[in-house]
């Protein structure tokens, strides 16, 4: 063998071990349907307003939430947003699975995450590249790196746009980072979603999603085209001012559950909470 | 020919390093020395954990109306009998049975009995499961917590080389899960307002472990029902518990009142 011929072995085989470490110890790749055996008021329909339970909020989320009116989700600006991957994997919508590996190598360069509804396409890197600078452009879908830990995915995700934790007016600041995991148990697929937000949590929140692998999967586009669906004032923004929600105490008198309960916080989540009301 | 033989190289070259690397394994036991399910544990779930209850709030901290069975895949029987529950019957241990013992606002303790079964205690109920690695018979009656057959599902070994993580035993490769199979119930509800399980039910659960980036360290549970009498299909919840320090709280009420 002469020496041109014993360095691209040695090259080749170099390769094949650098590539090795990101080869994924788990297929994800396929149609997964969501499932909604949890939770089902709040990703189907949609949630009440004033339903923060369980959820470790600040002061300053609530105050936010409290402002929120439904409305604006008919102005042009607002028709086309799709969740932030914050949400998204709780809302509704098939997901599509995908890998992109070099031809070459078959090395895994990124994971694809598409949600149906409003598009929600997330990249994650797998190669190994680390963040932007704090600088860089905030996006719906933040900037997602991935790891095999055993056999769960594991995925960091910075540089969001401001979001939300739920869809009635609880925010999330564009400073939230998220950490979310993909177990997989047959055709049974568990996301965990640990959300971090300096502004408006005051601890991590922590939630999990159920998926089941759908064989014959397809989705469907979703375009969207904003139209003005209520002629307003220009400059006009729906909102109410501190204080001034008419319906803030709706769902818990429909429930019959106190105010410490709807108004959520860290505290609301725990077993002698759940003591406390009987 | 001459221009194809570089090309070849690398390809054989390739592939014989893909042929090491797919054919890595751990190291096997030492002969005649079989592991035990305490040796064996890719992760330690032992400790004290608390629910957090962030999800389906209004069916698990409180007691949700008679008829109130939203998202549970309930057939046409089972709807007409969490019809017949009687409200006076709130707190009742059927509610705190196998297939829905995680779902309640609960603490839990986990500790291995010996080196083959771990035992799991709720102060919610005052409710004892035993998961059994090693080969039980199957009791002869019955029961709400059923028998639970254990097994250690271990992640693929890494090609790069095995990622360590630290455990009760010491460094073991990162991942794997529990997985935990339960027969052999009594009939019991999935919620505290009578939402029904057959004793037909088959129970499977995946227990993993995981930290979160402020060092938190949490117990998911994802639950699966498979109830032919009462269910059109699976029933696929998933609970997760945040560990506890010493001295954490354990307040035991037993369940057969309001608890």
């Amino acid at each position: 063998m002469n020496r041109p011929r014993i360095a691209l072995a040695a090259l080749a085989a170099f390769l094949t071990c650098v590539a090795a470490p990101a080869a994924a110890q788990l297929n994800l790749v396929g149609y997964w349907n969501p499932l909604f055996h949890e939770d089902v008021d709040e990703r189907i329909p949609g949630p009440s307003i004033g339903d923060y339970m369980g959820l470790p909020i600040t002061d300053a989320a609530r105050l936010r939430a409290e402002a929120w009116d439904a409305s604006l989700l008919s102005m042009p600006e607002h028709q086309c947003k799709p969740h932030p991957s914050t949400y998204g994997f709780r809302g509704v919508g098939v997901l599509r699975i995908w890998e992109d590996r070099d031809e070459d190598t078959q090395q895994l360069i990124k994971i694809h995450t598409h949600i149906a509804w409003q598009e929600q396409h997330r990249e994650i890197w797998m190669d190994g590249r680390p963040h932007p600078p704090e600088y860089a452009l905030h996006t719906w879908q933040g900037f997602s790196t991935g790891a095999w830990e055993g056999d769960v995915l594991v995925v960091k995700t910075t540089h969001l746009k401001a979001g939300w934790m739920r869809r009635n007016g609880l925010p999330l600041s564009d400073r939230a980072t998220m950490t979310d995991r993909f177990h997989r148990y047959g055709d049974v697929m568990t996301h965990v979603m640990i959300v971090e937000d300096p502004v408006y949590l005051t601890e991590p929140l922590v939630k999990t999603n159920g998926f089941l692998l759908s064989p014959n999967g397809s989705m469907t586009p979703y375009p969207c085209d904003p139209v003005v669906e209520v002629v307003r004032d220009p400059g006009f923004v729906p909102h109410y001012l501190p204080g001034q929600n008419p319906f803030l105490a709706e769902f818990g008198e429909a429930h019959h559950l106190p105010p410490e309960a709807t108004r959520g916080g860290a505290a609301t989540a725990l077993p002698e909470f759940a003591e406390k009301l009987r | 020919m001459t221009t194809l033989r570089p090309t070849f190289a690398l390809m054989a070259a390739a592939a014989i390093a893909g042929a090491h690397l797919g054919a890595a394994q751990p190291p096997p036991p030492p002969p005649g020395v079989p592991q035990t399910a305490l040796q064996a544990a890719p992760i330690d779930l032992t400790g004290q954990w608390v629910a957090i209850v962030n999800e389906d709030w209004r069916w698990r901290m409180v007691t949700p109306p008679k008829g109130d069975v939203a998202s549970v895949p309930l057939n046409d029987e089972g709807r007409r009998v969490a019809e017949q529950w009687n409200p006076t019957t709130d707190g009742a241990c059927e509610a705190y049975g196998a297939a829905a013992l995680l779902r309640m606002p609960t603490r839990l303790r986990i500790r291995w009995q010996g080196d083959e079964r771990l035992v799991l205690e709720t102060d919610a109920g005052r409710q004892t499961r035993s998961l059994e690695f090693g080969t039980v018979s199957p009791p002869a009656q019955r029961s709400l917590q059923g028998h639970s057959v254990a097994k250690w599902v271990n992640p693929p070994p890494p090609p790069g080389g095995p990622g360590l993580v630290g455990s009760a035993g010491g460094t073991r490769r990162a991942g794997g899960y529990l997985e935990v199979k339960t027969t052999q119930l009594t009939p019991g509800w999935l919620r505290r307002n009578g939402v029904p399980y057959s004793e037909d039910a088959v129970v499977t659960e995946y227990f993993a472990r995981f930290q979160a980036p402020n060092g938190d360290e949490w117990l998911m549970v994802t639950t699966i029902v498979d109830d032919v009498r009462y269910l059109t299909q699976r029933f696929i919840t998933s609970s997760h518990f945040r560990r506890e320090g010493e001295g954490g709280r354990w307040n035991p009420r037993d369940c057969g009142a309001a608890s």
